[in-house]
């Protein structure tokens, strides 16, 4: 409790770039000095600035957040997960707050592939970063015929990040937790992907996600992201009944970033190092530390999904802060900490 | 594109820090927060801001008036063990006290600038009336002049004050009234006329200075009352109670129904009402619109993640009248403010 109230003050002075956060920066001082250390980071063919992204669903199609952050200091945007057809998405309510976090059943809503690649496109092309299209599906085809037509977008879209680990629509997406489908799909649309970084974005709502972890990648996968949403709930005492008109939904936030952190070295130590494979952790990071510990645990890269909504500008502070922590520690490049974790 | 339903184009907004200069009590669980912020963009009535609710660092109690919490404590019976005697609620308050995660939504209640000069930056003096009933607005009542606040805004889409509105009718409901304050100010510099209704549960929930005495006439008659926030512009002021403990007994849409029953015709053409408050409000108002064939804008109010148009939480079923199929828009971006007839309610 005393903790969290630390770690949420933390994240507050570091926003109001008050005094303490001179603290935080001392290290960034003597880079002035000293070799700055390289923290870009390579994703198979996609190449970041930095290996701080966005999380699908937490900052729109492309330009919402421009007001609010410079976006072309970001690792990389991931849009919002764009399916073949618009989709309305669920009924009200959509997101609760919980403690430390919130739970949102948004459904996917979305404006579908065509009204993407007509109107958003072009606003992503003079952001100036690589982007990352995240896609759900309800058939293989369905990911295939999406996939294929953004691999024709490249250079302006980099990576395509298969979402099989939403939970929060009803029918499908079936394919996260079930390691046979999974690979079948991978297998499918890596057949039609061929320019495009492609990443599958596991769910953490398995027994093992090492299980899945290896069937994407036997199946042709460049990269892993995770994770996704815990499947949760919130009930109204009064009402009697669920807080979201879906029943269910994803619990995302500071919550569950040490379950995130552990399914991270989880994957890592079991599967992406000895098949080299790079991994894109998220799950409640809102400060550079956070995304320390995730890429200490074996992330290559990291995203930061909710916490954008208390302030935009988070990733290019953490993108800052983890150079400083590398010079600290005294070394040339993040590459040499990925993975370091020095377990028993 | 989307058909936006009130067109404002000066989309300047950002994250700006300001510091508070008052944190008061204005009535029963209402306060009034000014924030002075440094070159804040231009705003319209009806916009908002994310406020992120962080409690007083150094305050680390939670403060006492923990309604919900007032239940009593039910006696250990089972135990053959003697518990620790903690204060009264103290685990309640304790957890209960926690600090909001996500930034909360505030209607600009009014602002004030200071325009820069040769040596001074351009000052905003910012107010926000809110009502404490959760974490966030419990977080928000313990800060203290001189504490930094962090805002988000000006966000969404203000109320659409075209000139040739005669008489523009405010419809203020609960934490409602507020955006009512800041648009009283700036239809009296658009030289509108305006009247103001506003509606509470009971007196002592009106977050209003209300003095004894007549305010202005009204144009109907209607009992007026002394608002100070709508009679310094020359406004009058009609309140309604749900309990008749002041002015009209019942819901301030009765009231609206008298009004626009005693209207002309041409007096109903010309005029526009300004609705904000609770959503059964605001659709009964619309009804009342509807049924006097008035001109209706609210201000709707949904549960935000963001604010900012990127989390899709904030959803209202949009079908203008002609339309086939209603789709959704977004409060926050779209909104808040809407055409009352556009709306599915
Ligand atoms: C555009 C917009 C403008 C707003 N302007 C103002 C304003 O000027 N002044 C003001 O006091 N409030 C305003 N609100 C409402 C305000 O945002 C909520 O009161 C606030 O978020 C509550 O936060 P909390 O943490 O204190 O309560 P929570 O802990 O989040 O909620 C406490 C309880 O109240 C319920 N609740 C929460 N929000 C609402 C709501 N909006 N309507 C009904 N029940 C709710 C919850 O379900 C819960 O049961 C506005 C909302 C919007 C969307
Ligand atoms: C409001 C909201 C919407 C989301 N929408 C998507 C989505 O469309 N596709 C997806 O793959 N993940 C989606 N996510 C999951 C996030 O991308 C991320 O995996 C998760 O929230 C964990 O990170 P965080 O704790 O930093 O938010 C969404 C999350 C939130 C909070
Ligand atoms: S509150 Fe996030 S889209 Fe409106």
């Amino acid at each position: 409790m005393i903790g969290w109230r630390c770690q949420y003050f933390t994240l507050a002075w570091f926003l109001g770039k008050l005094p303490i956060m001179s603290t935080t920066i001392g290290n960034l001082n003597a880079s002035v000095t000293a070799p700055t250390p390289d923290i870009s980071v390579q994703l198979k063919n996609l190449r970041m600035a930095n290996p701080v992204m966005t999380a699908s669903g937490t900052c729109g199609y492309a330009d919402e957040y421009a007001n609010f952050a410079d976006l072309s200091k970001l690792g990389a945007f991931v849009t919002k997960s764009i399916s073949r057809q618009p989709r309305p998405g669920n009924e009200s309510y959509r997101v609760v707050e919980t403690r430390a976090g919130m739970l949102n059943a948004i459904g996917l809503a979305n404006i579908g592939l065509e009204r993407f690649l007509a109107e958003k496109v072009p606003i992503l092309e003079k952001m100036g970063v690589p982007v990352i299209v995240n896609v759900p599906g309800w058939s293989m085809d369905d990911y295939a015929d999406v996939a294929e037509q953004l691999d024709q977008q490249v250079p302006v879209v980099a990576g395509i990040e298969l979402n099989v680990s939403c939970p929060n629509v009803k029918s499908g997406l079936s394919f996260g937790t079930d390691p046979m489908r999974l690979a079948e799909l991978v297998a499918h649309v890596r057949r039609r992907v061929t320019r495009c970084t492609l990443i599958v974005k596991l769910s953490p709502n398995v027994t093992d996600i090492a299980v899945t972890a290896r069937a994407a990648v036997e199946a042709g996968a460049d990269c892993l992201s995770l994770v996704n949403t815990f499947t949760a709930m919130a009930v109204d005492i009064e009402k009697n009944r669920p807080v979201l008109a879906n029943g269910t939904g994803g619990l995302s936030g500071p919550a569950i970033k040490p379950i995130a952190v552990y399914m991270v070295h989880r994957v890592y130590s079991t599967v992406a190092k000895t098949h080299n494979i790079p991994l894109i952790g998220m799950g409640g990071i809102q400060t550079w530390q956070d995304a320390a510990e995730f890429i200490l645990a074996g992330a290559s890269a990291v995203a930061v999904g909710t916490a954008l909504f208390i302030d935009p500008s988070i990733p290019q502070q953490i993108a800052e802060g983890l150079r400083g922590y590398l010079l600290r520690k005294g070394k040339s490049s993040i590459r040499e900490i990925v993975g370091t974790l020095a377990m028993g | 594109m989307p058909i936006s339903p009130i067109q404002q184009t000066d989309a300047v907004r950002g994250h700006f820090f300001g510091t508070v200069t008052t944190n008061e009590l204005l009535c029963r669980e209402h306060y009034r927060l000014t924030v002075e912020v440094r070159d804040f963009p231009r705003s319209h009535p009806g916009q908002f801001a994310q406020i992120l609710c962080v409690p007083d660092a150094q305050t680390a109690a939670v403060p006492a008036d923990v309604k919900s919490l007032d239940s009593p404590v039910p006696p250990l019976t089972e135990l053959s063990w003697q518990p620790a005697q903690p204060p009264p609620h103290f685990h309640d308050r304790f957890f209960a006290g926690a600090a909001a995660y996500l930034r909360r939504p505030f209607s600009i209640a009014d602002r004030r600038d200071r325009v820069a000069t040769a040596t001074t930056a351009h000052v905003c003096e910012l107010d926000f009336i809110y009502r404490v009933i959760g974490k966030g607005t419990r977080g928000l009542a313990s800060m203290r002049p001189g504490q930094r606040l962090s805002l988000l805004g000006p966000l969404g889409r203000g109320f659409d004050v075209s000139p040739e509105i005669g008489p523009a009718i405010l419809v203020g409901g609960g934490v409602g009234i507020p955006p009512m304050i800041y648009l009283a100010k700036v239809l009296h510099e658009k030289k509108i006329a305006a009247m103001a209704l506003a509606g509470a549960q009971r007196r002592d929930l009106l977050p209003l200075k209300i003095s004894p005495g007549n305010g202005p006439p009204a144009p109907v008659p209607t009992p007026s009352q002394a608002v100070d926030e709508f009679a310094r512009y020359g406004f009058p002021s009609m309140i309604s109670t749900d309990d008749g403990s002041l002015g009209f007994k019942g819901y301030v849409t009765g009231m609206l129904e008298n009004i626009l029953t005693a209207f002309s015709t041409d007096q109903r053409k010309r005029a526009v009402i300004f609705c904000c408050g609770p959503t059964p409000m605001m659709r009964a108002t619309a009804a009342v619109a509807a049924k006097f064939a008035v001109r209706c804008q609210v201000s709707l109010e949904q549960p935000m993640a963001c604010g900012m148009g990127t989390c899709q939480s904030c959803i209202i079923k949009y079908q203008p009248p002609g339309q086939k199929q209603w789709v959704h828009k977004l409060t926050c971006t779209d909104g808040p403010v809407f055409r009352a007839e556009d709306i599915l309610w």
